[in-house]
């Protein structure tokens, strides 16, 4: 493409983002915008709820300790693609229909690695002397955990929350591809159009990065109001 | 203090504790009484089990066999947890809670215990004064702290709930030299205000002499090698393995255990430097002195001579010789107070190469301390 081919396309993806027509609507980018969030918000708290209960109660007892490492390796390796095309029709198939619930499984397992590892890390971590002072001083177990493990381990839990969130939001694209409408459909109707659409892929491209960054900072902002002890964490 | 009204606090009886797969026990039929009141140093090599034994009393570790009594109750029909919040705990590595403030840190027992905030609050501030720490300490995290602070802050913990016992873990190995020092003068300050029965583990057989009113010495493989007062240990070691884990100073060791005010000073005459040799006879003999004090035209002491040196100047024809002139210059006797260590009595004494150490008592008669007396009083 010539240099003024590319400076067109500026252009054109500005008044892409810009044009109110692309905005409103029910099909429009204010909703995908919407969908992509929505998607990547429930991924997130799934991928939480199903990723630190069980790290946290392993951690604690000190087990499977190579689990942890194992699992984080596993989830890097295996592309969400292939485990939206794999649930995809076994969604069909058990009635949970196309789109959203292909998309979220591959989000979930694409979230859980860095929560579980880090929450591990975090309890596992720990270190040993304030553990024996806290039973040391009497608190049962439960209370060991609860009040010092966890609290201790909140940073590392919040930090692979905050990477898990930015790869769900960055990868939630997918689900234009078995029809959840979201960030990904203007990409892949772009796609569709050739050299017109290119405005669409690529203005839709920045919007996908721009959710990502956003969610980074959202949370970024959120763990010091959440940790206030001088942990070492920003 | 308590060692006599409360009667035994701690009772071990056939203590074993054998790790699994470990060739031989860690701690092998130890039997040891603490008196309440009484601070107990377990004292010994790596290896020696003392770490074991404390923990197994506060049941951070099992016992394989043997019973503990805790304040005459057999410690393993409490829950565990109960048994711990009766039993301050400090540890070398102070294991304060970084994520909680000093406050709450202090405050950890009593919460658990479920007293009211304000009670809480009121007793925090109580321990903050008393361990030595600045009131506005309370709000700030462990980590804001230097390690003596720290150090107080997992004593102040604790106290918190009042605890009759206090178990202590190596608490001091981890700060330096000066700031130990200070700590363990403050730990005796304030066990002489809360008169706790403490047991403490140290690998430090000074700092085991210093604190303890009695030490435990074990052997390797958790073997009870001697259990006596810190001088009785110094005066007379059970055997090799004792006395050479006191050290070669024994009796440097045990001079600095005693003070000035524990021992015999007598009376010596006190004569200007211009008197004779027959005057200071005389007035010595009067008084049935061993000493002669001679000070100068401002009263400051100035010699120390012996009566019997006097006599063998008498009877060689010096009698109308000054005392003064049979000073040798420079050889002040330093003064000491009751409350001085005899050890550094002993070294002033050596320094000022005087003989002995005048004592400024409030008795009117001046008395002395000699060599003979520091030699005596190791008898």
């Amino acid at each position: 493409m010539s240099v003024l081919g590319q400076v067109a396309l500026v252009g054109d993806v500005w008044r892409y983002l810009t044009a109110t027509s692309s905005w409103g609507g029910d099909r429009g980018l204010g909703a995908l915008v919407r969908a992509h969030l929505w998607i990547s918000l429930v991924s997130t708290v799934a991928a939480v709820g199903l990723a630190v209960p069980p790290a946290v109660w392993l951690a604690h007892r000190r087990r499977l300790p190579l689990l942890s490492v194992a699992l984080v390796n596993v989830g890097r390796a295996v592309p969400s693609f292939a485990i939206v095309a794999f649930v995809f029709p076994l969604s069909i198939r058990y009635g949970f229909g196309l789109g959203f619930w292909p998309t979220c499984v591959a989000l979930v397992a694409l979230g859980v690695p860095p929560i579980f590892t880090n929450t591990y890390a975090g309890v596992a971590g720990v270190a040993p002397d304030v553990v024996e002072a806290a039973r040391g001083v009497g608190m049962t177990d439960r209370q060991v955990l609860a009040g010092v493990e966890l609290p201790l381990a909140l940073p590392l839990i919040l930090t692979g929350l905050r990477l898990s969130a930015v790869q769900i939001t960055a990868t939630a694209t997918l689900g234009a591809f078995v029809g959840y409408e979201c960030l990904g459909t203007p990409i892949l109707q772009g796609l569709a159009r050739g050299v017109a659409g290119r405005p669409q892929l690529v203005g839709g491209a920045l919007l996908v990065i721009a959710a990502a960054l956003a969610t980074d900072a959202v949370i970024g902002r959120i763990i010091p109001r959440v940790v206030r002890w001088p942990s070492g964490l920003r | 203090m308590g060692a006599e009204s409360g009667g035994v606090a701690v009772s071990i009886r056939d203590l074993t504790k054998q790790y699994p797969g470990a060739p031989t026990p860690a701690v092998r039929n130890l039997s040891l009484d603490v008196a309440a009141g009484e601070v107990v140093a377990l004292v010994g090599p790596s290896g020696c089990g003392k770490t074991t034994t404390l923990k197994m009393i506060n049941r951070l570790i099992e016992p394989t066999s043997g019973t503990i009594q805790v304040l005459g109750r057999d410690q393993a029909e409490l829950p565990v947890h109960e048994l711990r919040r009766a039993i301050g705990y400090v540890i070398q590595q102070i294991g304060l809670f970084p994520h909680r403030t000093v406050a709450a840190n202090v405050g950890v027992v009593p919460g658990l215990l479920g007293w009211p905030k304000a009670r809480i609050a009121e007793r925090v501030a109580e321990l903050l004064a008393l361990v030595g720490l600045p009131a506005d300490a309370g709000s700030r995290y462990p980590s804001e702290l230097s390690g003596g602070q720290q150090q107080r802050v997992g004593v102040a913990r604790a106290l918190a709930a009042d605890p009759p016992i206090l178990l202590m873990d190596e608490p001091y190995s981890a700060v330096d030299p000066l700031v130990r020092a200070r700590l363990q003068d403050d730990l005796l300050a304030l066990q002489a205000q809360v008169g706790k029965t403490i047991v403490i583990v140290t690998h430090d057989i000074d700092e085991a002499i210093k604190l303890g009113d009695r030490v435990a010495i074990l052997a390797e493989g958790g073997v009870l090698a001697q259990y006596d007062t810190p001088d009785e240990l110094l005066r007379a070691p059970a055997d090799e393995f004792v006395a050479a884990f006191l050290g070669r100073e024994r009796s440097l060791r045990r001079l600095g255990l005693r003070r000035v005010g524990e021992v015999r000073s007598e009376p010596a005459a006190t004569v200007a430097v211009r008197a004779t040799t027959a005057e200071a006879l005389g007035a010595a003999e009067g008084m049935g002195a061993r000493w002669v004090l001679v000070i100068d035209g401002d009263a400051e002491p100035v010699g120390l001579v012996a009566v019997a040196d006097l006599r063998h100047h008498s009877r060689s024809g010096a009698a109308g010789r000054t005392v003064g002139e049979g000073l040798e210059p420079d050889r002040r006797p330093p003064v000491v107070d009751s409350t001085w260590p005899l050890r550094e009595v002993l070294d002033a004494v050596l320094r000022s190469g005087s003989g002995g150490a005048l004592v400024d008592d409030a008795s009117p008669a001046r008395c002395v301390i000699t060599l003979d007396a520091l030699a005596e009083a190791l008898r």
